[in-house]
């Protein structure tokens, strides 16, 4: 049976392991993956406990398909408070892992206390092993991988782990698998860390019974064509995720020097098309690969043409990585970019807020905030490209007074730092914002301070907003599996109708990460892809679990829900700049100084804003404060909780 | 139910309005449709006259690759001179 996988509880103060099923009512209430993950953070933590203390609970999971024939059913689930956020953490990532996983026979590993000294957890067809890691503490990632693969005798074993980032607790430490697959937000890899966990080692050959295989891999041929059909994947197929970013800075929505600009201009050697010549002139015509069970094969394979680190193999860089080392310190090299990717994913650390907090920090020294004295006599100058590389060192390893105090995150930073620095760092509850520059697009403002782990746009971001549908193709979309008939606008300056957008995608994405697949796999950047309906059929033909598009709606909505009580149980209130529903100042204070002609001067209106998150929280059926409203509670069947049903 | 399951889902029936050989123009306030010859490497909208540089993901897709930057900013700042001006105008007219 695809759903007789296990949650794992295990304690690593006193090494006790136990095993539990997940019931079929636990199954239909939060199917898996991150929704049955937001369930067990809830139930299993204290209000107001320390992120990096053992009171912490770390879950890492798969999706309730992972390993099925269902497409890219590839997703690792981790969740625990964030040490960056102090609100919720949580983080996913493609490779190879999670398939592993359910096929050593686990769903859920839910971690407890901390070990006594380094361990790695060895996971493999029903049993659950701690073994010692301090020969391997200390490791990048991938040295990681291949020791636990040597020790253990077998190149196939698939690892989740940490670098010295997770090891020093930088706030922002990922946890990775593979060469790039990243847990990258809200600093999953420091509670790692913070639990003497450097690894977790999997291998299993417990099959996985399909419900109805001849049914499955039928329907699973319609559901990869269209996957490979749409013009979004075959673009991604050639060039990964860097030809979001360069779309996105063409018109002018890419943030530059911090947040200064909006458009990288002249930056043709980080755009995608130069990035995969150097992909094919280092690894050869055929040099994408993919994640399990996927067709698309968005992530490049390179080495790295000059300087320092030349010949270095590695993958990707995903768009977040030439906005982290490109775009926000205004660093137009190509082999820049791909050495700061090599450098995170090596040392296990978010691209995306490192390369943000330097881009600050920048700001910070250009305003003479931060002198000569503070940076050790590094200049800290947007462009100077050493300089972003040698911060990315000083971070990870907290080296000097700004490294140090860099690797705390940007609010506990502003606060070691003063002198109005919060003012400029641009976050959502603790989180820094992705690359791109929202101040034109109020949808996409709405998504990113909205989102339940902090600013982000894997939470809720309508990118098909973007495109300029007609409103009979977006009110297809945004009709279904619930009747909608709100307003709806194709053009994306608008505030009409995005607040209703954002909800549906919010439940959209808490659906793939239920089901464990990818994002690039749903009505993310493309309005043809699978959602609710579809989910339904593939759903069912695997696990024989009977579930009709509504009801996964009902089960997203039930475990988004659960993310808000966590994130209000831990003190998030609508308008507090440092864990509300806010965006900083400078979105409504600062026009946009560059790209296309009526994006120049674009910034978001306070009262649309305002009316953007009163209309959000009704469709949420939460009250003006943003809490749930006790008549919703009821609905999803949430009036009990916590209720320790697993 | 089962043949619920057969139908087209509104995601495989949105995929027949697909159009391959076009891009939108990256201007947000114009969004018009460029067809391009085969293997050209720039063009200019026809609507908002904003010039691109062209990729080519296979033979038969184009893409824009990024703006001729020296072009779309002169268009963008004659129309931010413009649009500022008229509204000094008004400004000067109350």
């Amino acid at each position: 049976m695809a759903l007789n996988r296990k949650i794992a509880y295990i304690d690593l103060s006193t090494g006790k392991i136990e095993t539990r099923p997940i019931s079929l009512e636990v199954r239909k209430k939060f199917l898996g993956g991150r929704g049955l993950d937001a369930y067990l953070l809830y139930n299993h933590t204290e209000k107001g406990i320390d992120p990096l203390g053992p009171k912490n609970v770390l879950m890492v999971s798969a999706g309730i398909l992972g390993g099925t024939l269902a497409s890219a059913s590839s997703r690792t689930h981790i969740m625990a408070k964030s040490p960056l956020t102090e609100l919720l953490g949580s983080s996913n990532m493609g490779g190879f892992f999670a398939p592993e996983l359910r096929w050593a026979g686990f769903d859920h590993l839910v971690i407890k206390g901390k070990a006594e000294k380094p361990v790695y957890l060895w996971i493999h067809n029903g049993e659950i092993e701690l073994r010692d890691a301090s020969n391997i503490w200390g490791k990048t990632t991938t040295e990681t991988q291949w020791a636990i693969r040597e020790e253990l005798g077998d190149e196939d074993i698939k690892c989740a782990v940490i670098g010295p980032a997770g090891e020093n607790l930088v706030r922002f430490a990922n946890v990775m698998t593979g060469i790039k697959d990243s847990a990258g937000r809200s600093g999953m890899g420091a509670v790692f860390g913070s639990k003497n966990l450097k690894a977790i080692a999997a291998r299993g050959t417990m099959d996985i019974k399909i419900a109805y295989p001849t049914d499955a891999l039928e329907y699973n041929k319609r559901f990869i064509d269209q996957i490979v059909s749409s013009k979004v994947n075959q673009t991604q197929g050639t060039l990964g995720t860097p030809f979001i970013w360069g779309a996105t800075n063409s018109w002018g929505g890419i943030r530059t020097r911090n947040f200064q600009y909006n458009q990288c201009e002249y930056a043709d050697d980080i755009e995608p098309e130069r990035i995969d010549e150097i992909a094919t002139e280092t690894m050869g015509k055929y040099h994408m690969a993919g994640c399990f069970g996927c067709q698309v094969h968005c992530r490049a394979k390179y080495k790295i043409p000059s300087g320092p680190y030349a010949g270095k193999y590695d993958e990707g860089p995903e768009y977040t990585s030439q906005g982290a080392f490109g775009g926000e310190p205004d660093c137009k090299s190509a082999v820049t970019v791909l050495t700061g990717n090599h450098l995170v994913d090596q040392w296990g650390v978010d691209n995306l807020e490192i390369g943000s907090i330097i881009s600050w920090a920048m700001e910070l020294y250009e305003l003479g905030i931060l002198t000569n004295k503070d940076t050790d006599g590094l200049d800290l100058s947007f462009g100077n490209d050493e300089a972003l590389l040698e911060m990315i060192r000083r971070i990870t390893f907290r080296d000097g007074w700004l490294g140090d105090t860099l690797a705390e995150g940007g609010i506990q930073a502003s606060e070691k730092i003063g002198k109005n620095s919060f003012s400029y760092l641009i976050q959502v509850k603790g989180m820094s914002n992705l690359h791109s520059d929202e101040r034109a697009t109020p949808a996409l403002a709405l998504g990113i301070a909205t989102g339940s782990r902090g600013s982000d746009h894997l939470r809720s971001r309508p990118a098909i907003d973007l495109y300029h549908l007609p409103e009979e193709v977006l009110r297809k979309v945004y009709s279904n599996p619930v009747p909608y008939d709100g307003p709806l606008s194709s053009e994306h300056t608008s505030y009409v109708g995005k607040s209703w957008q954002v909800f549906w995608q919010e439940l959209c994405y808490m659906g793939v990460d239920c089901l464990g697949i990818c994002k690039y796999h749903t009505t993310f950047l493309g309005a043809t892809l699978p959602n609710f309906e579809d989910w339904s059929r593939v759903l069912y033909y695997n696990t024989g679990l009977e579930m009709s598009p509504k009801d996964i709606w009902d089960v997203a909505e039930r475990c988004y829900n659960i993310e808000r009580l966590f994130n209000l149980r831990e003190g998030l209130t609508r308008n507090d700049p440092k864990k509300g529903d806010t965006l900083n100042h400078r979105y409504f204070d600062e026009p946009c100084r560059r790209g296309a002609p009526d994006v120049i001067g674009a910034k978001i209106d306070r009262k649309k804003f305002k009316k953007m998150i009163d209309e959000y929280y009704e469709h949420h059926g939460w009250d003006e404060n943003g809490i749930p409203l006790p008549e919703t509670m009821k609905r999803l069947g949430l009036d009990k909780e916590p209720s320790h049903l697993v | 139910m089962a043949t619920e399951r057969e139908a087209l889902s509104g995601a495989e029936s949105l995929a027949k309005t697909r159009t391959y050989g076009k891009f939108r123009c990256h201007n947000p306030s114009c969004m018009g449709r460029i067809t391009v010859e085969p293997g050209v490497t720039q063009c200019k909208c026809p609507s908002c006259g904003l010039e691109f540089r062209v990729a080519w993901v296979r033979p038969n897709f184009p893409r824009i690759r990024g703006p001729v930057w020296d072009v779309n900013r002169r268009i963008a700042q004659e129309a931010v001179t413009e649009r500022e001006a008229a509204k000094a105008a008004k400004k000067e007219g109350k």
